[in-house]
Protein backbone atom coordinates (compact mmCIF):
# COMPACT_ATOMS: atom_id res chain seq x y z
CA UNK A 1 0.00 0.00 0.00
CA UNK A 2 3.14 2.59 -0.67
CA UNK A 3 1.17 3.46 -3.32
CA UNK A 4 -0.32 6.26 -1.18
CA UNK A 5 2.31 7.04 0.14
CA UNK A 6 3.54 8.24 -3.32
CA UNK A 7 0.46 9.41 -3.78
CA UNK A 8 0.99 11.75 -1.28
CA UNK A 9 3.90 13.33 -2.51
CA UNK A 10 2.29 13.12 -6.11
CA UNK A 11 -0.58 15.49 -4.88
CA UNK A 12 1.73 17.98 -2.97
CA UNK A 13 4.47 18.14 -6.10
CA UNK A 14 1.01 18.37 -8.29
CA UNK A 15 0.05 21.51 -6.25
CA UNK A 16 3.48 22.91 -5.84
CA UNK A 17 3.74 23.07 -9.50
CA UNK A 18 0.30 24.67 -10.49
CA UNK A 19 0.99 27.59 -7.85
CA UNK A 20 4.23 28.20 -9.89
CA UNK A 21 2.01 29.16 -13.07
CA UNK A 22 1.31 32.51 -14.73
CA UNK A 23 -1.83 32.93 -13.81
CA UNK A 24 -1.51 30.81 -10.38
CA UNK A 25 -3.34 27.94 -9.46
CA UNK A 26 -5.35 27.08 -13.56
CA UNK A 27 -7.39 24.09 -13.49
CA UNK A 28 -6.11 21.07 -14.02
CA UNK A 29 -7.56 18.58 -15.91
CA UNK A 30 -4.63 15.62 -15.89
CA UNK A 31 -1.65 14.72 -14.83
CA UNK A 32 0.79 12.21 -16.30
CA UNK A 33 3.36 10.45 -14.27
CA UNK A 34 6.22 8.17 -15.48
CA UNK A 35 6.91 5.36 -13.46
CA UNK A 36 9.30 2.63 -14.29
CA UNK A 37 8.22 -1.05 -14.48
CA UNK A 38 10.82 -2.07 -11.63
CA UNK A 39 9.01 -0.56 -9.08
CA UNK A 40 6.28 -2.42 -7.72
CA UNK A 41 3.57 0.51 -7.90
CA UNK A 42 0.12 -0.84 -9.04
CA UNK A 43 -1.30 1.63 -11.26
CA UNK A 44 -5.18 0.79 -9.98
CA UNK A 45 -4.14 1.73 -6.59
CA UNK A 46 -2.20 4.94 -7.20
CA UNK A 47 -5.35 5.32 -9.49
CA UNK A 48 -7.81 5.25 -6.35
CA UNK A 49 -5.49 6.86 -3.90
CA UNK A 50 -5.20 9.94 -6.24
CA UNK A 51 -8.98 10.27 -6.08
CA UNK A 52 -9.29 10.05 -2.28
CA UNK A 53 -6.23 11.86 -1.71
CA UNK A 54 -7.99 15.05 -3.96
CA UNK A 55 -11.16 14.97 -2.67
CA UNK A 56 -11.77 18.36 -1.58
CA UNK A 57 -8.34 19.81 -3.05
CA UNK A 58 -8.45 22.59 -6.09
CA UNK A 59 -7.50 19.56 -8.11
CA UNK A 60 -10.71 17.23 -7.21
CA UNK A 61 -11.88 15.55 -10.29
CA UNK A 62 -8.64 15.70 -12.45
CA UNK A 63 -7.40 12.29 -13.78
CA UNK A 64 -3.60 10.80 -13.88
CA UNK A 65 -1.96 9.66 -16.54
CA UNK A 66 0.54 6.69 -16.08
CA UNK A 67 2.82 6.08 -18.67
CA UNK A 68 4.78 2.60 -17.93
CA UNK A 69 8.69 2.87 -18.71
CA UNK A 70 10.75 -0.10 -19.41
CA UNK A 71 13.47 -1.69 -17.95
CA UNK A 72 16.62 -1.05 -19.96
CA UNK A 73 19.88 -2.55 -19.42
CA UNK A 74 23.66 -2.29 -20.48
CA UNK A 75 25.91 -5.34 -20.33
CA UNK A 76 29.01 -3.86 -18.78
CA UNK A 77 31.25 -7.20 -20.59
CA UNK A 78 29.97 -6.71 -24.50
CA UNK A 79 28.05 -3.80 -25.04
CA UNK A 80 24.79 -4.92 -25.36
CA UNK A 81 22.03 -2.67 -24.66
CA UNK A 82 18.30 -3.52 -24.52
CA UNK A 83 14.81 -3.83 -22.37
CA UNK A 84 14.94 -6.42 -19.98
CA UNK A 85 12.21 -8.91 -20.10
CA UNK A 86 10.54 -12.13 -17.99
CA UNK A 87 12.76 -10.92 -15.22
CA UNK A 88 16.08 -12.39 -16.95
CA UNK A 89 18.88 -9.71 -15.57
CA UNK A 90 21.01 -10.90 -18.04
CA UNK A 91 22.85 -9.98 -21.11
CA UNK A 92 21.39 -10.97 -23.80
CA UNK A 93 23.82 -11.63 -25.76
CA UNK A 94 26.91 -12.58 -23.68
CA UNK A 95 25.26 -13.82 -20.76
CA UNK A 96 27.53 -11.60 -18.26
CA UNK A 97 25.08 -10.91 -15.23
CA UNK A 98 27.22 -7.85 -14.90
CA UNK A 99 24.73 -5.31 -15.83
CA UNK A 100 23.78 -2.08 -15.21
CA UNK A 101 20.08 -0.63 -15.09
CA UNK A 102 19.31 2.70 -17.13
CA UNK A 103 15.59 2.37 -17.09
CA UNK A 104 13.03 0.96 -14.81
CA UNK A 105 13.34 2.58 -11.48
CA UNK A 106 11.15 5.99 -13.22
CA UNK A 107 9.40 7.99 -10.44
CA UNK A 108 8.37 11.29 -12.10
CA UNK A 109 5.85 13.60 -12.68
CA UNK A 110 5.88 14.41 -16.19
CA UNK A 111 3.55 16.61 -17.58
CA UNK A 112 0.20 18.96 -16.04
CA UNK A 113 -2.47 19.32 -18.71
CA UNK A 114 -4.79 22.79 -17.76
CA UNK A 115 -7.45 24.38 -18.83
CA UNK A 116 -6.19 27.80 -19.54
CA UNK A 117 -3.34 29.05 -21.23
CA UNK A 118 -0.18 29.08 -18.66
CA UNK A 119 3.17 29.96 -18.44
CA UNK A 120 5.72 29.07 -16.13
CA UNK A 121 7.31 31.57 -13.82
CA UNK A 122 10.48 29.78 -12.29
CA UNK B 1 -2.59 23.28 -22.72
CA UNK B 2 0.10 20.69 -21.60
CA UNK B 3 2.80 21.93 -19.14
CA UNK B 4 6.26 19.92 -19.11
CA UNK B 5 7.44 19.34 -15.29
CA UNK B 6 9.68 16.23 -14.92
CA UNK B 7 9.47 16.07 -11.27
CA UNK B 8 10.82 13.49 -9.19
CA UNK B 9 8.68 11.99 -6.95
CA UNK B 10 11.16 10.41 -4.38
CA UNK B 11 12.89 13.81 -4.35
CA UNK B 12 11.63 14.82 -0.61
CA UNK B 13 12.36 10.87 0.54
CA UNK B 14 15.79 11.80 -0.77
CA UNK B 15 16.76 14.36 0.25
CA UNK B 16 16.24 13.26 4.35
CA UNK B 17 18.15 9.87 2.85
CA UNK B 18 21.05 12.46 1.51
CA UNK B 19 20.80 14.29 5.55
CA UNK B 20 20.90 10.92 7.26
CA UNK B 21 24.28 9.65 5.09
CA UNK B 22 25.87 12.86 5.79
CA UNK B 23 24.86 12.59 9.58
CA UNK B 24 26.09 8.59 9.38
CA UNK B 25 29.61 9.61 7.67
CA UNK B 26 30.46 12.61 10.02
CA UNK B 27 30.51 9.89 12.91
CA UNK B 28 32.20 7.58 11.20
CA UNK B 29 28.87 4.86 11.80
CA UNK B 30 27.74 2.37 8.63
CA UNK B 31 23.74 2.06 8.41
CA UNK B 32 22.22 -1.27 6.95
CA UNK B 33 18.83 -1.50 5.74
CA UNK B 34 17.68 -5.33 6.58
CA UNK B 35 14.71 -5.94 4.47
CA UNK B 36 12.56 -9.64 4.53
CA UNK B 37 9.06 -10.97 4.96
CA UNK B 38 7.39 -11.67 7.87
CA UNK B 39 8.64 -14.35 10.10
CA UNK B 40 11.61 -14.68 7.64
CA UNK B 41 13.86 -14.40 11.07
CA UNK B 42 15.16 -10.57 11.03
CA UNK B 43 14.67 -10.16 14.58
CA UNK B 44 16.49 -14.17 15.82
CA UNK B 45 19.32 -13.04 12.92
CA UNK B 46 19.72 -9.97 14.83
CA UNK B 47 20.07 -11.82 18.20
CA UNK B 48 22.64 -14.09 17.45
CA UNK B 49 24.59 -11.15 15.75
CA UNK B 50 24.41 -9.04 18.80
CA UNK B 51 26.46 -11.63 20.82
CA UNK B 52 28.96 -11.79 18.12
CA UNK B 53 29.37 -8.19 16.61
CA UNK B 54 28.79 -6.62 20.52
CA UNK B 55 32.68 -8.26 20.77
CA UNK B 56 34.46 -6.30 18.72
CA UNK B 57 31.91 -3.60 16.80
CA UNK B 58 29.55 -0.86 18.52
CA UNK B 59 26.16 -2.32 17.12
CA UNK B 60 22.61 -0.90 17.35
CA UNK B 61 19.14 -1.42 16.05
CA UNK B 62 16.26 0.44 14.90
CA UNK B 63 13.17 -1.28 15.08
CA UNK B 64 10.78 -0.86 12.15
CA UNK B 65 7.04 -2.33 13.19
CA UNK B 66 3.78 -1.74 12.36
CA UNK B 67 2.30 -2.45 15.92
CA UNK B 68 3.77 -3.89 19.33
CA UNK B 69 7.32 -3.29 20.97
CA UNK B 70 7.95 -7.00 20.92
CA UNK B 71 11.03 -7.11 18.34
CA UNK B 72 12.79 -4.07 20.42
CA UNK B 73 11.90 -5.61 23.96
CA UNK B 74 14.05 -9.06 22.77
CA UNK B 75 16.94 -6.72 21.47
CA UNK B 76 16.97 -4.74 24.72
CA UNK B 77 17.39 -7.55 26.88
CA UNK B 78 20.52 -9.08 24.92
CA UNK B 79 21.82 -5.18 26.42
CA UNK B 80 22.55 -3.81 22.51
CA UNK B 81 21.19 0.18 22.52
CA UNK B 82 17.39 -0.16 20.59
CA UNK B 83 14.84 2.36 19.07
CA UNK B 84 11.92 1.08 18.25
CA UNK B 85 9.41 3.24 15.24
CA UNK B 86 5.96 1.93 15.16
CA UNK B 87 4.36 3.33 11.17
CA UNK B 88 1.11 2.42 13.00
CA UNK B 89 -0.24 0.72 9.62
CA UNK B 90 2.28 2.28 7.08
CA UNK B 91 4.02 -1.28 5.18
CA UNK B 92 7.35 0.55 4.83
CA UNK B 93 10.07 3.08 6.68
CA UNK B 94 10.61 6.15 5.06
CA UNK B 95 14.00 7.68 5.07
CA UNK B 96 12.47 11.08 7.42
CA UNK B 97 11.53 8.88 10.30
CA UNK B 98 14.76 7.07 10.45
CA UNK B 99 16.37 10.49 10.16
CA UNK B 100 14.49 11.68 13.46
CA UNK B 101 14.71 7.93 15.09
CA UNK B 102 18.65 8.37 14.91
CA UNK B 103 18.19 10.95 17.33
CA UNK B 104 18.11 8.46 20.03
CA UNK B 105 21.50 7.01 19.72
CA UNK B 106 24.52 8.38 20.26
CA UNK B 107 26.27 7.70 16.64
CA UNK B 108 29.66 8.89 18.10
CA UNK B 109 29.43 6.09 20.34
CA UNK B 110 28.34 3.51 17.42
CA UNK B 111 30.28 2.19 14.47
CA UNK B 112 27.06 -0.20 12.95
CA UNK B 113 23.35 0.69 12.51
CA UNK B 114 21.19 -1.73 11.33
CA UNK B 115 17.06 -0.89 10.08
CA UNK B 116 15.33 -3.89 11.17
CA UNK B 117 12.50 -2.75 8.20
CA UNK B 118 8.86 -3.39 8.66
CA UNK B 119 8.03 -7.28 7.72
CA UNK B 120 7.43 -7.02 3.45
CA UNK B 121 9.09 -7.78 0.60
CA UNK B 122 7.41 -5.15 -1.72
CA UNK B 123 7.61 -1.47 -0.44
CA UNK B 124 10.23 -1.51 1.90
CA UNK B 125 12.73 -1.98 -1.18
CA UNK B 126 11.20 1.44 -3.18
CA UNK B 127 12.34 3.39 -0.29
CA UNK B 128 15.84 4.56 0.54
CA UNK B 129 16.35 5.80 4.07
CA UNK B 130 19.77 6.29 3.77
CA UNK B 131 21.37 3.25 4.60
CA UNK B 132 25.03 2.18 3.00
CA UNK B 133 23.15 -0.88 1.95
CA UNK B 134 19.49 -3.14 1.60
CA UNK B 135 20.36 -6.51 2.85
CA UNK B 136 17.74 -9.01 1.83
CA UNK B 137 16.78 -11.75 4.02
CA UNK B 138 14.57 -14.64 2.74
CA UNK B 139 13.96 -17.75 4.53
CA UNK B 140 13.70 -21.25 3.40
CA UNK B 141 10.20 -21.92 3.99
CA UNK B 142 9.39 -19.02 2.16
CA UNK B 143 9.61 -20.62 -1.26
CA UNK B 144 11.60 -20.76 -4.41
CA UNK B 145 10.24 -17.88 -6.13
CA UNK B 146 10.74 -15.25 -4.09
CA UNK B 147 13.38 -13.31 -6.05
CA UNK B 148 11.57 -13.75 -9.27
CA UNK B 149 8.24 -12.54 -7.32
CA UNK B 150 9.97 -9.54 -5.89
CA UNK B 151 12.81 -8.38 -8.33
CA UNK B 152 13.17 -4.90 -7.33
CA UNK B 153 14.47 -5.82 -3.15
CA UNK B 154 16.73 -8.52 -4.73
CA UNK B 155 18.14 -5.61 -7.25
CA UNK B 156 18.49 -3.47 -4.56
CA UNK B 157 19.94 -5.38 -2.27
CA UNK B 158 24.28 -5.46 -1.73
CA UNK B 159 23.82 -9.65 0.20
CA UNK B 160 21.15 -11.60 0.49
CA UNK B 161 21.22 -13.89 3.82
CA UNK B 162 19.10 -17.39 3.68
CA UNK B 163 18.09 -17.70 6.82
CA UNK B 164 16.13 -20.48 8.63
CA UNK B 165 18.74 -23.30 6.39
CA UNK B 166 18.43 -25.86 9.93
CA UNK B 167 15.41 -26.28 8.54
CA UNK B 168 15.90 -27.70 4.99
CA UNK B 169 15.86 -31.55 5.55
CA UNK B 170 12.24 -31.11 6.44
CA UNK B 171 11.76 -28.79 3.53
CA UNK B 172 10.65 -29.48 -0.52
CA UNK B 173 12.78 -26.09 -1.10
CA UNK B 174 15.25 -26.53 -3.63
CA UNK B 175 18.19 -24.61 -3.02
CA UNK B 176 19.74 -24.78 -6.16
CA UNK B 177 16.45 -23.90 -8.05
CA UNK B 178 16.38 -20.44 -5.58
CA UNK B 179 19.57 -19.82 -5.72
CA UNK B 180 19.40 -20.01 -9.81
CA UNK B 181 16.21 -17.20 -9.40
CA UNK B 182 18.71 -15.01 -7.18
CA UNK B 183 21.04 -15.01 -9.94
CA UNK B 184 18.42 -14.46 -12.67
CA UNK B 185 17.66 -11.14 -10.85
CA UNK B 186 20.69 -10.13 -9.44
CA UNK B 187 24.09 -12.68 -10.72
CA UNK B 188 26.67 -11.05 -8.90
CA UNK B 189 24.68 -10.46 -5.69
CA UNK B 190 26.37 -12.47 -2.35
CA UNK B 191 24.28 -14.84 -0.50
CA UNK B 192 24.91 -16.23 3.12
CA UNK B 193 23.04 -19.72 4.28
CA UNK B 194 22.48 -19.08 7.81
CA UNK B 195 21.00 -21.26 10.47
CA UNK B 196 20.54 -18.47 13.43
CA UNK B 197 19.30 -21.30 15.55
CA UNK B 198 22.20 -23.57 15.02
CA UNK B 199 24.68 -20.68 15.03
CA UNK B 200 25.99 -21.37 11.42
CA UNK B 201 26.71 -18.93 8.35
CA UNK B 202 27.02 -16.47 10.89
CA UNK B 203 30.62 -16.16 10.65
CA UNK B 204 30.59 -15.60 7.45
CA UNK B 205 28.05 -12.43 6.59
CA UNK B 206 28.90 -10.95 10.03
CA UNK B 207 32.49 -10.59 8.10
CA UNK B 208 30.92 -8.91 5.04
CA UNK B 209 28.81 -6.62 7.14
CA UNK B 210 32.08 -5.95 9.36
CA UNK B 211 34.45 -4.99 5.68
CA UNK B 212 31.72 -2.30 4.48
CA UNK B 213 33.50 0.84 4.91
CA UNK B 214 31.64 3.76 6.65
CA UNK B 215 31.70 6.99 4.49
CA UNK B 216 29.20 8.57 1.64
CA UNK B 217 27.44 5.62 -0.49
Amino acid sequence: MHEFSICQGLVKAILSELEKLNPPNPKLQKASVVIGRLRQIIPETLQFAYEILTKETAIAGSTIEIISAPILAKCLKCGWESEIKEHNFRCHKCGSGEIELSGGMELYLNNLTVEKESEILR
Amino acid sequence: MEIKVYRDLMGENEKWAIKTRQLLAENNCVMFNLIGGPGCGKTTLLEKMAGRLGKNLRFAVLEGDIETTRDAERLAALEIPVSQLLTGGACHLEAKMVHYALADFNLEKLDIVIVENVGNLVCPAEFDVGEKAKIAVLSVTEGEEKPLKYPLLFREAAALVLTKTDLLPHLKFNKEACLDNVRRINATLPVFPVSATQETGLTEFIAWITKQPAGLK
